[in-house]
């Protein structure tokens, strides 16, 4: 910072420094709430606590999560809730653009109704969907716990166990809970991604749609050779912002099943919380946060790969 | 026109921001004229709420309870204490308190614990040993010798003051069992099968994971106690993988798999309690407290009790509706029993510990000893002349002290010192055995959660 | 002839669904409003029903709806008094938790607001060397998530907590928290808000005599207001929505924001399921009725930060 310099021609020594004295307290303030906390972290990570202070442990707080049952369970969840979630999310907020990229009156309407899901916060998304499928007393637990609907015992979504797994240990398919989980998850975050494809799709040019019309393309056709390709770095971008969101919510599982029922819904995010928090496993917990902030900078820096890539190209 | 309309809404936020942070500020002063210098502040961390008026509130019995002493031990030491009670989630307490002693303030003068979170406050230092000011009280000689040793921290010092002790027992409708509750868990499994001829369950329990396997200390540890297991070797590490504890499982499941128990058992967050409050499961382990929780009732006859606090199932004792029993055990075996104890530790950097001193002798006086033992305690009383007393003699308490004699009662956690590790170990194993893969073999489930406890260290 | 009319068919098929689509949006939030008006015995009912109106006769009966405000009623938990209004609230959400939450949603969105629109303003008009790298590496931050954050900033609460600091409580850490992780994306935001404003303006000023400070303040900051506004709404409804650091730093109850409340209420109500949905209302409505009124701001600041990451 303090070789900041202004390339344009200086006219006095302020307007020099002014760049700098307006960058100054953000950076600060980034670097004591975002740079030191990482650093903290990886120092934490090679550390235990004992009744006197910290001792100097090296890489054992990472085997010992490694040798956690529930460890490589939750990055099987993860996964499961991950691709469930971003597909689920993508495929309907795509629909629901293709629909809205139509001039309709109403569509102000209907973009101010839809999003009012974003609005709400994950943790009361959470309760709100958890009201609707307590057992025995939610309004949805009334249909789905019937028998005569959902033969033979009905459904259960809040305890309903795993069914066996098709792959080993993979826990897939998944159970009711992370199902239900998954399909909250998306609620929430649909509005953000119709939108950012709306915005993707109105940006390609009604001409390009209409020649391929011309040509003979049916919608399908135009959806599959013509908006999608042109859409791709937008789907991309997409794409990463659920992961990074749906790796790193905590939120949502905490309120709507709170991991259970037994370990299927808990996703790394999860556990972090529980070694951290309730067991009080500082360095085991920092350890598991390191790993979950490696993914998260690969999908950044992919991200931004992809962003500038997409500015060279217009 | 819009430029003067935002900064319209700019002034009236800036405007709310001065109004907010004062808002908070106002409760710190206190209102009426400054109190003489001499008295100082007594600060409790409880699970209740005095000011928390609901009265469906889950915790309203513990919240009433405060709300009635706090004006009196403030009268009783008018001019030297008065006391401010901070209330504090249960299942959070004691991680804020070691992060409160950690960072060396704030820390209450008096904190409201079980003996089961002793090792985790003992291993980050939070913790005053007290056994040299508790040897010198009047009261000290009158102690239930098991609760004292409950409170002893794995260098012999005294941790925490026990008030109560929290035996586990069967809640049991009577009407659910015409011909007795079972002694035995074959008897179990047959009545089960009777009640789901009628379309209701032998028994609901804290089946689920949650509360980071807090179920392991109710009625998971009962059965493993009843069958002759349990989960530790004495020496400190866990030992699950025992026949024992294989055929307590196998009987767990076994009530599950039959459809002997209601789903909502493992829908968390103690809505297993529903069961037994509409007589739809006819007997419930769970400790001793439970009946401050479980209300209101309505009996399988449709007697309803709906005062909709801790008097309902003491009156459910009393008409004979609910009676206690202990739970099933094998033949040859001694019905086993969770029992913890639950009373006050004072932290390490408290600023007033006189204060607690005064407030813990204040409790073992007879007049309080009592309520605080009937209300927020739940329990048997530590104190032995409080427990001959009148109070202890009714129909809940001569039947829980009948339980208690004919079982053998001791902590779950016996030598176990990672004890919120070993919790979500033992129950997800047990979770994943009764209910999640009844195809599980119970042995191998059982080694691989006892291995992973004794690997970390 | 035929064209058209398919065309017209098309819009109302298109509509339709549209129709549905928000409809199904809606029914988690309609059911939830539906609950918190239930009381208790229409709530702990087995099997549930979706309105309390049935009778013994009739499985609907419009006069027999037994609506009630049991709910918020045990929220806000109104005593008589004999103040302005003939009753106060006393419940901890509305006395304590919603002030709180409200103190520190405004002071961070202000904080970020003024950081962001200084740096934002100076990466819009100079350039400099590391400007880019800067740049990029306050975009890449952006992405880490508070979660992975939150241990360490933990530590540091205890930390600076135990230095006994005059002046210094939970209140302002939480503050300087939520302003340093809503911050790098806002100064994106105000960036491109400020790229979209004509330089030549400024100019103008500065050879009219202003200094470069006051052509900022005069002349573009004026002009950015809208922008800046966007920004203001999006980190107050961020910071409102946020649970689990205010959950976990902030160590006593009464400076706990509105998502702890509702924490604490989830503990308390089990079976209640009319008091939970009731406290959830309670503390998303205001979110929601900010959003309603000004939601083409919202719009304007998302789309700016979502193409950037």
């Amino acid at each position: 910072m303090q070789r900041t310099e202004i390339r344009r021609k200086p006219r006095n020594r302020f307007r020099n420094l002014l760049p700098f004295w307006l960058i100054l307290p953000t950076v600060v303030v980034i670097l004591a709430i975002q740079v030191y906390p990482a650093f903290y972290t990886v120092w934490l990570s090679l550390h235990q606590r004992q009744p006197r202070g910290w001792d100097y442990v090296g890489v054992d707080n990472f085997q010992r999560l490694f040798r956690m049952g529930v460890f490589g369970e939750s990055v099987g969840h993860t996964i499961v809730f991950l691709i469930g979630y971003t597909t689920l999310t993508l495929v309907l907020g795509f629909i629901i653009a293709l629909l809205l990229n139509r001039k309709l009156k109403l569509s102000g309407l209907y973009i101010t109704v839809l999003f009012v899901p974003w609005i709400i916060a994950d943790i009361i998304v959470g309760i709100v969907f958890r009201l609707l499928v307590v057992p025995d007393y939610g309004l949805l637990s009334g249909i789905l716990q019937n028998p005569a609907i959902f033969p033979p015992n009905g459904i259960s979504v809040l305890t309903a166990s795993r069914p066996p797994s098709w792959f080993g240990g993979f826990p897939f398919p998944p159970a009711p809970a992370m199902i239900y989980l998954i399909m909250a998850s998306a609620w929430r975050a649909l509005p953000f991604i119709t939108l950012l494809l709306l915005a993707a799709m109105q940006t390609v040019s009604n001409e390009i749609i209409e020649s391929s019309r011309m040509d003979g393309a049916n919608g399908w056709q135009v959806v599959r050779h013509i908006l999608i390709p042109l859409m791709l770095p937008t789907l991309v971008v997409a794409l990463f912002s659920l992961t990074l969101g749906g790796m790193n919510g905590v939120g949502m599982v905490f309120s709507l099943t709170g991991g259970g029922p037994g370990t299927s819904t808990e996703v790394l995010s999860y556990l972090l919380y529980v070694l951290g928090w309730s067991q009080l496993e500082f360095g085991r917990a920092a350890a598991l946060a390191l790993l979950i902030a490696v993914v998260n900078w690969a999908l950044i820096l992919a991200t931004l790969r992809i962003t500038r890539v997409e500015e060279r190209s217009h | 026109m819009k430029r003067a309309w935002t900064i319209l809404v700019f002034a009236l936020l800036l405007g709310f921001v001065f109004a907010a942070c004062a808002a908070p500020a106002a409760p710190s002063a206190p209102g009426e004229a400054a109190p003489a210098a001499q008295v100082r502040d007594f600060i409790t961390w409880y699970q209740y709420d005095e000011k928390n008026e609901d009265p469906a509130s889950d915790e309203r019995v513990g919240n009433q309870y405060l709300r009635d002493t706090i004006p009196q031990f403030n009268e009783a030491f008018a001019g030297k204490w008065r006391w401010v009670n901070q209330p504090k989630a249960w299942d959070r307490m004691t991680a804020e308190l070691v992060a409160a002693v950690q960072a060396g303030g704030d820390v209450p003068d008096l904190f409201e614990m079980g003996s089961s979170g002793l090792t985790e406050l003992y291993k980050n230092g939070a913790l005053q040993d007290l056994r040299e000011w508790a040897s010198a009280q009047s009261w000290y000689a009158d102690m239930d010798p098991n609760a004292l040793q409950a409170c002893t921290g794995p260098d012999g010092g005294l941790y925490c003051i026990p008030i109560a002790e929290r035996p586990h027992l069967v809640y049991v409708w009577k009407d659910r069992f015409p011909e007795g509750f079972p002694t035995r868990p074959e008897g179990y499994l047959a009545a089960g099968e009777r009640l789901k001829a009628e379309g209701l369950y032998a028994m609901t329990f804290f089946g689920s994971t949650d509360f980071n396997g807090n179920g392991a200390t109710r009625a998971v540890f009962m059965a493993f106690a009843s069958f002759g297991g349990g989960y530790d070797d004495g020496q400190g590490n866990m030992l699950l993988n025992r026949p024992e504890n294989v055929a307590a499982v196998e009987f767990l499941r076994t009530m599950v798999q039959s459809g002997y128990v209601p789903e909502i058992a493992f829908a968390g967050g103690f809505q297993e309690e529903e069961a037994f409050k509409d007589a739809s499961a006819g007997s419930f382990p769970t400790g001793l407290f439970g009946y401050r929780y479980v209300n209101p009732l309505t009996a399988p006859n449709g007697t309803k009790y709906s005062k909709g606090n801790e008097e309902d199932m003491l009156d459910a004792i009393a008409a004979g509706d609910v009676i206690l029993r202990p739970f099933p055990a094998p033949e040859g075996k001694t019905p086993g029993c969770n029992n913890e104890v639950t009373g006050f530790g004072i932290p390490v950097g408290a600023k007033n510990p006189e204060a607690a001193h005064d407030y813990i002798n204040w409790i073992m006086s007879p007049e309080q000893n009592a309520d605080w033992v009937l209300r927020p305690g739940a329990g048997f009383p530590a104190l032995l002349t409080t427990r001959a007393s009148e109070q202890f003699q009714t129909p809940f308490y001569r039947q829980a002290g009948e339980v208690v004699a004919a079982s053998a009662c001791r902590p779950w956690h016996g030598s176990l010192e990672r004890r919120p590790e070993a919790l979500r170990l033992i129950m997800g194993a047990v979770y994943r055995l009764i209910k999640e893969d009844p195809s599980l073999d119970i042995a191998t489930e059982l080694q691989r959660a006892q291995d992973e406890y004794n690997a970390g260290g | 002839m035929f064209s058209i009319s398919r065309r017209r068919l098309d819009a109302w098929m298109i509509n339709i669904a549209l129709v549905i689509i928000c409809l199904f949006a809606l029914i988690p939030v309609a059911t939830t409003v539906l609950i918190s008006f239930k009381g208790e015995r229409d709530i702990i009912r087995k099997p549930p029903n979706i309105l309390p109106c049935d009778t013994p006769e009739s499985a609907f009966d419009p006069s027999a709806c037994r609506w009630s405000v049991e709910g918020y009623q045990r929220v806000l938990a109104p005593r008589p008094s004999d103040g302005l209004l003939p009753f106060t609230l006393t419940g901890n959400i509305v006395r304590i938790y919603i002030p709180n939450s409200f103190m520190y949603a405004t002071s961070t969105a202000l904080l970020v607001v003024f950081l962001s629109g200084m740096s934002g303003y100076a990466f819009s008009r100079y350039r400099f060397r590391g400007r880019q790298a800067m740049l990029v590496s306050i975009l890449a931050i952006t992405g880490v998530p508070l979660l992975t954050n939150l241990l360490a900033l933990y530590h540091m609460g205890v930390n600076i907590r135990r230095a006994q600091l005059p002046f210094y409580d939970d209140r302002l850490f939480l503050v300087a928290v939520y302003t340093g992780f809503f911050l790098p994306l806002s100064v994106w935001i105000a960036k491109g808000f400020f790229d979209a404003i004509p330089r030549e303006l400024e100019e103008a000023a500065v050879i009219d005599g202003c200094t470069p400070f006051s052509a900022l303040l005069r002349i573009s900051m004026p002009l950015a207001l809208p922008g800046l506004m966007a920004i203001f709404l999006l980190t107050f409804v961020n910071v409102w929505n946020e649970f689990i650091a205010g959950y976990l730093l902030v160590a006593k109850n009464e400076l706990k924001p509105a998502m702890f409340g509702l924490y604490e209420f989830l503990g308390q109500n089990i079976i209640n399921l009319q008091v939970i949905a009731a406290a959830c209302i309670l503390i998303a409505l205001p979110i929601v009725i900010l959003f309603i009124f000004a939601r083409r701001t919202f719009f304007a600041a998302m789309m700016e930060g979502a193409i950037k990451g």
